[in-house]
């Protein structure tokens, strides 16, 4: 169970958390929530997709860790394989949280940092130091705040990106059958991708349009990143093989 | 040649046939097919036909809605079948279901014989299908991510007619060229060889047009008033004349909201109860030869404290209809056709009033003949399939009541053999042998198909006898796994599937998708 509460430098003052990747301390996941902004980081290592929210049915932008639940490719012994890990990952277990407004109602509620207290990452001896010594804020509580912030303005941004590419009839659900070595078949389904040829075919006016709000990168690195569903079955076939 | 049509009537009938029309022939496009609606601007039309089949799904996609619009706009909720209760003997636990899922695994083998050899004890729907179970606990038939009209689980609508004429009236006017006219009909203009050539109208002129489609409700102006086509009542073999209807609030905002049409068996008919995410449309239709108006009243509104309505529905007024159940002896005489009421109505007991609607605005709009000339053998097709729909739904209807064991006087007569049409008593004697199948519904698009006669005919207790000899499709393995299927299906369905609330409540907050 998470138990999320505002974070601040009394109560949590010799907080530490450890920052190293696995299975335990909860980096055993199918896939990584991301938004426009984050793609030309992701496409050098994972596949993007899309899945809709279940709550909501809103589309939401996805990394690909593996094929099934529970299973994420980039973890080994040693951490996590690749040079770069999406920020919703990093940021664990800090989140945003958004506070009602105080007196002063005009401002609105303001977004403020929680911290999950049942996380596995939560230390009061190994990993990074939250807090300085005297209540300041370390270097690693700086990236956070900074990694939270990307990640706030990013999912703000997104269903706009969404919005437009359904506007263009670009988004399309996606099923893979995956046969691996051991002559296993696994089907990934429930995820969408976007549709090439309609996007080959836009005319200049929707391209511009696309273009003009910054849409047409994140598009062509998501196309870029399906690459990448070959290095996924290579990783899980290295898993079978030993 | 046919360039111009005019529709005579709003409601659920005219604007569901404009809609139809105009999208398939290109109203909004520059030389298509023009269509006016012709309403008159007091008539107030019928709110009658709150439930749906799963085929609306298809006409609302095929005119080009959302349905996360119609959801919104017409107060419309998920509806997966009807449920009958107290039709077989009116005894506590006495009810069945009508889902519109096929039994799993129906056309591979006799999943008939294998229940009644095994599982008799048990509810035939409840044995051979998912769906019972998944309305039973008042389940939605599809998830906030499914996409617009995909299903979890077949389903239709129960909706508020008034606002779903409304909302069609709107997408045909915005988006798909129908042109509006609003004004009252006073008078109509013959051609020399009988067609209608136009309408007369108080403020807009003579509004002419090639093809007339009479949508004016029991009035039948165009058809009946005009032409004198007769009326064929039914009335020998379905009773029920007249009917109550009232609006019920839920007791609270967490009511539960049924997915379902339940059907509660009366002294002298049954009664209505229709959940829509605001209220409840509940109304008793009745015979008026068995009961009074008063009578029937008082037994409204017992149901309505029963149900553990507030007391607050006790102050409201029912609403009476009258009505003749039948329909016209044809439907489309020269260059006219009626649609909805003005060619037939009868109780609403499985929905088939806007199913008819939408099944011949279809027709023809599909058989839309390009001249006058083909206009004669469309219409000898289109009252051919109708003169056949309406025999069908009359006696599915009445295959509802020929096998109740109620004793009041107006169940002991609606299965006196004189009364059930000669077709109806002859499948129920094959029946006795064999379950209902394709055979015996034989038509390309038949209006019920045969798995509705065998949820009718086994929820209602029909015992069938064995044959003298097993046939190849009776395969007691084969059943016996469709039936595990079906459990199991309803398991996981019961474990994933919102409420029907509360999937209403995330619709009125996110869109569902396209995709």
């Amino acid at each position: 169970m998470a138990k999320h509460v505002l974070l601040n430098n009394v109560e949590h003052a010799d907080l530490r958390v450890v920052t190293t990747r696995s299975a335990d301390l909860g980096d055993d996941v199918m896939y990584a929530i991301t938004f426009p902004w984050e793609f030309r980081n992701l496409q050098a290592h994972y596949p993007i997709l899309f899945r809709k929210r279940p709550d909501t049915g809103e589309f939401q932008p996805i990394a690909l860790f593996g094929f099934e639940e529970r299973e994420n490719l980039f973890l080994s012994g040693s951490g996590w394989d690749a040079a770069y890990v999406p920020l919703t990952i990093e940021r664990q277990p800090f989140l945003i949280g958004m506070q009602a407004a105080g007196v002063d109602a005009a401002t609105g509620p303001q977004a403020v940092i929680h911290v999950d207290l049942d996380s596995p990452r939560m230390s009061r001896t190994s990993g990074e130091a939250v807090f300085l010594d005297h209540g300041g804020v370390s270097a690693y509580l700086e990236r956070i705040t900074s990694v939270l912030h990307t990640i706030h303005r990013g999912l703000e941004a997104t269903p706009a990106f969404i919005e437009s590419l359904l506007e263009c009839d670009l988004l399309e659900s996606f099923v893979l059958d995956v046969q691996l070595q051991d002559g296993s078949e696994h089907r990934l389904a429930g995820f969408y991708t976007l549709n090439e040829e309609r996007l080959r075919e836009l005319d200049g006016a929707a391209l511009g349009r696309l273009n003009s709000r910054g849409y047409l990168q994140p598009i062509y690195m998501v196309i870029a990143s399906l690459s990448h569903f070959r290095d996924l079955i290579d990783r899980r076939n290295r898993r079978l093989g030993g | 040649m046919i360039k111009r049509v005019v529709i005579v009537g709003g409601g659920s009938a005219g604007w569901l046939t404009a809609g139809l029309i105009a999208t398939e022939h290109r109203s909004a496009e520059p030389g298509g097919l023009q269509v006016t609606v012709l309403e008159s601007p007091d008539v107030a039309s019928i709110g009658v036909g709150e439930g749906t089949w799963p085929t609306m799904r298809d006409t609302l996609r095929r005119i080009g809605v959302s349905e996360t619009d119609f959801v919104r706009e017409c107060d419309a909720s998920f509806k997966q079948g009807s449920k009958f209760v107290g039709w077989v003997t009116g005894a506590t636990g006495d009810h069945y279901y009508h889902p519109f899922m096929l039994p799993q695994g129906y056309t591979e083998t006799n999943l008939v014989a294998q229940w009644q050899a095994r599982h008799a004890e048990r509810r035939f729907a409840e044995v051979v299908s998912h769906q019972p179970h998944l309305c039973e606990q008042h389940k939605a038939p599809k998830q906030i991510a499914t996409p617009e009209f995909a299903a979890v689980a077949n389903y239709a609508y129960h909706l508020d007619a008034g606002k779903f004429g409304r909302f069609l009236q709107h997408h045909c006017t915005g988006r798909l060229g129908v042109r509006h006219v609003q004004d009252h009909v006073t008078g109509i203009h013959s051609s020399d060889d009988g067609d209608i050539a136009s309408l007369a109208t108080r403020e807009h002129g003579n509004v002419e047009g090639d093809l007339f489609i009479d949508c004016t409700g029991f009035l039948s102006l165009l058809l009946g008033k005009h032409y004198g086509v007769p009326f064929v009542s039914r009335k020998d073999v379905l009773f029920n004349d007249s009917a109550l209807a009232l609006q019920v609030p839920y007791a609270d905002d967490n009511s539960p909201i049924a997915s379902h049409t339940i059907s509660t068996a009366q002294a002298a008919g049954w009664i209505w109860d229709i959940g829509l995410p605001t209220r409840r449309g509940v109304g008793y239709v009745y015979s008026s030869a068995h009961t009074t108006d008063a009578a029937a009243e008082s037994a409204l509104r017992a149901y309505v404290l029963q149900g553990a309505g507030p007391a607050a529905a006790l102050a409201l007024e029912p609403r009476k209809l009258s009505f003749n159940p039948g329909y016209r002896a044809k439907f489309w005489h020269r260059n006219c056709v009626a649609v909805g009421m003005s060619a037939g109505f009868i109780e609403p007991l499985e929905a088939s009033a806007l199913a008819l609607i939408e099944m011949a605005a279809a027709m023809i709009s599909d058989e839309m003949p390009a001249t006058r000339a083909a206009m004669d053998i469309a219409a000898r097709r289109f009252n051919d399939a109708f003169e056949y729909r309406w025999g069908r739904v009359i006696e599915f209807l009445k295959l509802h009541y020929v096998l109740s064991g109620r004793s009041d006087a107006y169940w002991v007569d609606i299965r006196e053999p004189a009364t059930v049409p000669q077709r109806l008593r002859e499948l129920l004697a094959l029946w006795r042998h064999q379950p209902p199948s394709r055979h015996d519904f034989y038509r390309v698009e038949e209006i019920f198909p045969s798995a509705s006669y065998q949820y009718v005919l086994y929820g209602m207790g029909f015992q069938p006898e064995p044959r003298a000899h097993p046939r190849r499709v009776d395969d007691a393995a084969l059943a016996e796994r469709f039936f595990g299927e079906s459990a199991a299906l309803a398991g996981k369905l019961l474990a994933g599937l919102p409420s029907n609330r509360e999937l209403l409540q995330q619709i009125a907050k996110h869109r569902m998708q396209r995709i």
